[in-house]
């Protein structure tokens, strides 16, 4: 189903937390939005789920959202539970939507393999570690297999390993339903192996919006591309921002100092970390070092330059 | 009648009339205690100031003003109620429901705040969802009751102002120790005692048990 928002504007203790002119979720599709804490992430969710209220439209299938629409299934990051066990807890949003007693256990079975929680189920929430009852939250909204999927930090809970297969087994459940699904994230990894489509949130404004790849290849601006993991630094009159690896030593068109505070041995490779002179403090940056290149040694002032970068206007200059 | 026949009468009406005031006092208490534990309207503050207040009213001056509005020249008083059981139960109800309303919007605040959210997005409709509320609350709500049935089956002033302690119609354990204790009756007023503490004790063990229930 098409997710839309219009004029979505929510302000909170006299401060403007969003302000979205216009965005589209096409049906089918999984978005994730990206931010730094504080950015709106969560408050934009819960108004596609209908339960801010705003200036402003949000429709799913062109009709508007409301306040406990069930064409929604949404998992809040923070898990909260109802009394009864694990199972209770996933069977309570599938019975309060008329879900008939066999289909609901069959699907309540295949989310619970899939969420790997098919042995917690008559387990009490209260005995469930962090890490199970992030996934039991997020087996409840799967669940509901409902046509607009909005997820909250989804895998903030899960270990590296139940992680990497929840990276993997998250896009096939919503997929199995055609879900639109909407996923927030502060974590740019979970972000791109969810979703192939990526909305940027910086200050409660959509900074960008469309292809995870295109966006990522060129940031809007300096604040973006610091968010998508790049690092940006002052070089000639100009700021350039270039992606985590693409720094090298030497000179180049786009080259700058970086005063050596330490080598880091990765176990697999080696970094050299540095910091460069900024008028806005000194930004940390590393290279990479190929096998074999010897390491400077700490205090030495050396020349490099990012083998990919994007330019950027300087704040405050005219461009 | 015999002595004990007599005190299995008092305590039989005794919690009756307990009984029959701390139901309505959940029933007029637990919606309204709900409303001030998720409402967010001007005036709420100080609307759970009073309730708060209310419960620690003493019984003999919630006694006097039901006396003073139901005495047949009050302006209740065509109803006919004072010195009656319905006029007890009255008393009793305005003595319980402040303990109830507070109790319940306490451990209705006690909740997560996300609770309500989440239940409405499950599915919940209002009234569900109010329901899974009361529910998920179910261990202070039980305590409100407790609380409330205790203040009551255990209170004089108010029994005997509106009840006038009237033998076979509206004497309860509380007011017939008072009376026992003044002939000198001290047996008489230990037995009541008695009974007045078991039936307490009872009561409040079987809510305790529903409270504890498992899940």
């Amino acid at each position: 189903m098409h997710v839309s928002l219009s004029g979505l504007r929510i302000d909170r203790g006299g401060r403007r937390i969003l302000d979205i002119a216009t965005l589209d979720f096409p049906p089918g599709t999984v978005t994730a939005v990206f931010g730094p804490n504080g950015s709106g992430k969560t408050t934009l969710l819960r108004a596609l789920a209908g339960l801010e209220r705003s200036d402003g439209a949000v429709t799913i299938g062109g009709r508007p959202v409301s306040r406990g629409d069930r064409r929604v299934a949404i998992a809040f990051q923070e898990p909260v539970f109802v009394r009864g066990t694990v199972r209770a807890n996933l069977a309570l949003g599938l019975e309060l939507r008329g879900v008939p007693a066999r289909e609901s256990d069959t699907r309540l079975a295949s989310v619970a393999a899939a969420c790997g929680i098919a042995g917690l189920l008559e387990r009490s929430p209260r005995e469930l570690s962090t890490g199970e009852a992030q996934r039991v939250n997020l087996a409840r909204a799967l669940a509901l297999a409902a046509p607009v999927t909005l997820l909250d930090e989804p895998l903030s809970g899960f270990d590296r390993i139940g992680r990497s297969r929840m990276l993997e087994e998250v896009p096939a459940l919503l997929a199995a339903h055609a879900a639109t699904a909407v996923v927030v994230t502060h974590d740019r990894e979970e972000a791109f192996r969810l979703a192939r489509r990526l909305v940027l949130l910086i200050d409660g404004r959509v900074a960008a919006a469309g292809d995870a790849a295109v966006i990522y290849r060129a940031p809007p601006d300096a604040e973006s591309a610091r968010l998508l993991g790049y690092t940006v630094v002052p070089a000639a009159g100009r700021l350039v921002g270039f992606p985590p690896g693409a720094l090298r030593h030497g000179q180049g068109p786009a080259q700058f100092e970086l005063t050596v505070t330490r080598e880091v041995d990765m176990g697999n490779h080696r970094h050299l970390v540095g910091v460069t002179d900024a008028e806005a403090g000194a930004i940390v940056a590393e290279i990479r070092l190929a096998e074999g290149e010897p390491a400077a040694a700490p205090g030495t002032r050396i020349t490099v330059h990012p083998s990919r970068w994007v330019d950027f206007p300087v704040p405050g200059s005219r461009s | 009648m015999t002595a004990l026949a007599e005190v299995a009468e008092i305590a039989a009406r005794t919690l009756a009339i307990s009984l029959a005031a701390t139901a309505l006092a959940l029933a007029v208490g637990c919606p309204i205690g709900l409303a001030l534990a998720r409402g967010r309207f001007r005036g709420r503050t100080p609307l759970l100031a009073f309730v708060h207040a209310g419960m620690g009213m003493p019984p003999i001056v919630v006694g006097l003003v039901f006396w003073l509005l139901l005495t047949r020249s009050g302006p209740l008083g065509a109803l006919g109620l004072v010195y009656t059981p319905y006029a007890m139960v009255i008393a009793q109800l305005a003595i319980a429901v402040p303990l109830v309303i507070g109790f319940t919007a306490a451990s209705v605040q006690a909740l997560p705040p996300l609770l309500p959210d989440l239940l409405t997005s499950l599915g919940a409709r209002r009234w569900r969802s109010l329901w899974l509320l009361v529910r998920e609350a179910r261990l202070g709500i039980l305590a409100a009751v407790m609380a409330g049935f205790g203040a009551v089956v255990s209170e004089v002033g108010a029994a005997m102002t509106v009840g006038g302690n009237l033998r076979g119609s509206t004497r309860v354990l509380t007011t017939a120790i008072v009376t026992a204790t003044g002939r000198g009756e001290m047996g008489q007023a230990a037995l009541l005692g008695a009974v007045l503490l078991a039936l307490a004790f009872l009561v409040t063990l079987l809510l305790t048990l529903m409270q504890q229930r498992p899940r």
